[in-house]
């Protein structure tokens, strides 16, 4: 079999850079082969393509094929000590440690173990970088357990959910992107719907349609008789109150909720799976509890 | 009956299948007429699934006005009453049977409006 050598680029965290890494996933997605992910034209990658990069990794090798991170092909030491600090270069045949440092770690969950995943919200993530009473540093990492639980219950992934974050201390930004490539919300919503209306008109939902729907409070693809869709609701609310930032990438359909409020887009390319990456204020004075916000 | 949540599910109130633990401990006493008191002291992280299957779940078969009667709840920081009262108030207008059709033709309106 041949191997297939993608070119990673450098990748920040806008659209477009999702796009080019939507573009990556669609170059390997589905196939059986051996890839090679290649640096060379890398000089920054941020920590949303750092979860993807890995989540895309283990989707090609549970498919059959191989992935290779050429490290020798990697140019820029400020990558590279990223890759090694997050941990994420040691999960993929490199030989170094993670330690400790503005990354948030790399990591891969194949289950839903809670505690785990709290445990890495709680002290990994936000208590690491945000000043907060203990009471609110637990309310926050709660909230973001909402997008744990919508890829477990809803994606049908069966390669596991990966996440990566970072400080930004001059900015004061704190980032947490949680990657899954299971069925993807629009997708979802469809199966969904069309258990009720006539397939050809759903088929005709876009992927802002989509998307739309499934953040208003209360709308969800689960059965089974209880109420449930309030996970979005919940971490938008949150978003807003911190002046953060909320973006989703399912399929062909965009989500990003800010200070300016909730817009729903369509993607020109569409990826198999859901991003959900969010961007919190590290400034103490946005930060209060949900009864406080006016 | 008085229920220490810390005591049968730790100090995190996040995943379904603890609040269906809780339910399963509450749901026949409430249908009972029995007052049930759920402690929270201890209890410091909350999400959704939990109290929708806790809490949400038991306003399929029993009136929010029961509900708010019979059981008490005790020691919630204000992060779980948040997360409570928005389940409580999202399980009071759940309907299994929404006119899907009718949602759909909606969307497919405002689609139509939006590209004219």
């Amino acid at each position: 079999m041949t191997q297939k050598i993608i070119q990673i680029p450098t990748l920040n965290d806008s659209p477009e850079d999702f796009l080019e890494l939507f573009k990556i996933s669609n170059q390997v997605n589905g196939r059986f082969e051996d890839v090679r992910f290649d640096f060379t034209n890398c000089w920054f990658l941020r920590s949303n393509a750092v979860a993807f990069l890995g989540g895309l990794a283990r989707h090609v090798e549970s498919l059959g094929g191989s992935v290779i991170f050429d490290w020798e092909t990697l140019r820029s030491n400020s990558v590279r000590a990223n890759l090694c600090q997050n941990g994420f270069a040691g999960n993929f045949g490199y030989n170094a440690k993670a330690w400790s440092g503005h990354s948030i770690p790399y990591r891969e969950e194949m289950e839903p173990d809670m505690n785990e995943i709290m445990d890495y919200l709680t002290y990994s993530w936000v208590g690491k970088w945000v000043k907060v009473t203990d009471r609110l540093r637990d309310a926050i990492s709660g909230r973001m357990w909402e997008i744990y639980s919508n890829a477990f219950e809803h994606s049908g992934t069966e390669v596991g959910v990966f996440t990566c974050g970072q400080h930004f201390r001059h900015h004061k930004d704190l980032i947490l992107t949680v990657v899954d490539f299971g069925r993807g919300i629009p997708s979802n919503v469809k199966a969904f719907l069309s258990q009720y209306v006539d397939e050809t008109r759903v088929s005709k939902l876009s992927g802002a349609d989509c998307m739309k729907w499934a953040f208003e409070r209360g709308n969800t693809t689960s059965m089974g008789g209880v109420a449930r869709g309030l996970g979005f609701d919940l971490l938008k609310e949150f978003v807003r109150v911190n002046q953060g930032k909320l973006e989703v990438y399912s399929n062909d359909g965009y989500a990003i909720i800010d200070k300016e409020g909730e817009r729903f887009d369509n993607c020109y390319i569409s990826f198999q799976g859901t991003v959900v990456h969010i961007t919190l204020r590290c400034d103490e004075k946005l930060y209060r509890f949900y009864d406080e916000a006016e | 009956m008085k229920l220490s949540i810390k005591e049968w599910v730790g100090p995190r109130c996040i995943i379904k299948e603890d609040g269906q633990k809780i339910y399963d401990a509450i749901h026949g006493l409430l249908k009972s007429g029995e007052t049930v008191t759920l402690d929270f002291d201890g209890v410091s992280q909350f999400a959704s699934p939990f109290f929708n299957f806790a809490i949400g779940q038991l306003l399929n078969d029993i009136s929010e006005d029961e509900l708010r009667r019979l059981l008490i709840i005790e020691n919630l920081n204000e992060s779980g009453s948040l997360v409570v009262d928005r389940v409580i108030e999202n399980a009071a207008q759940y309907h299994g049977d929404k006119d899907y059709q009718k949602i759909v033709d909606d969307i497919l309106e405002q689609q139509a409006r939006e590209s004219d």
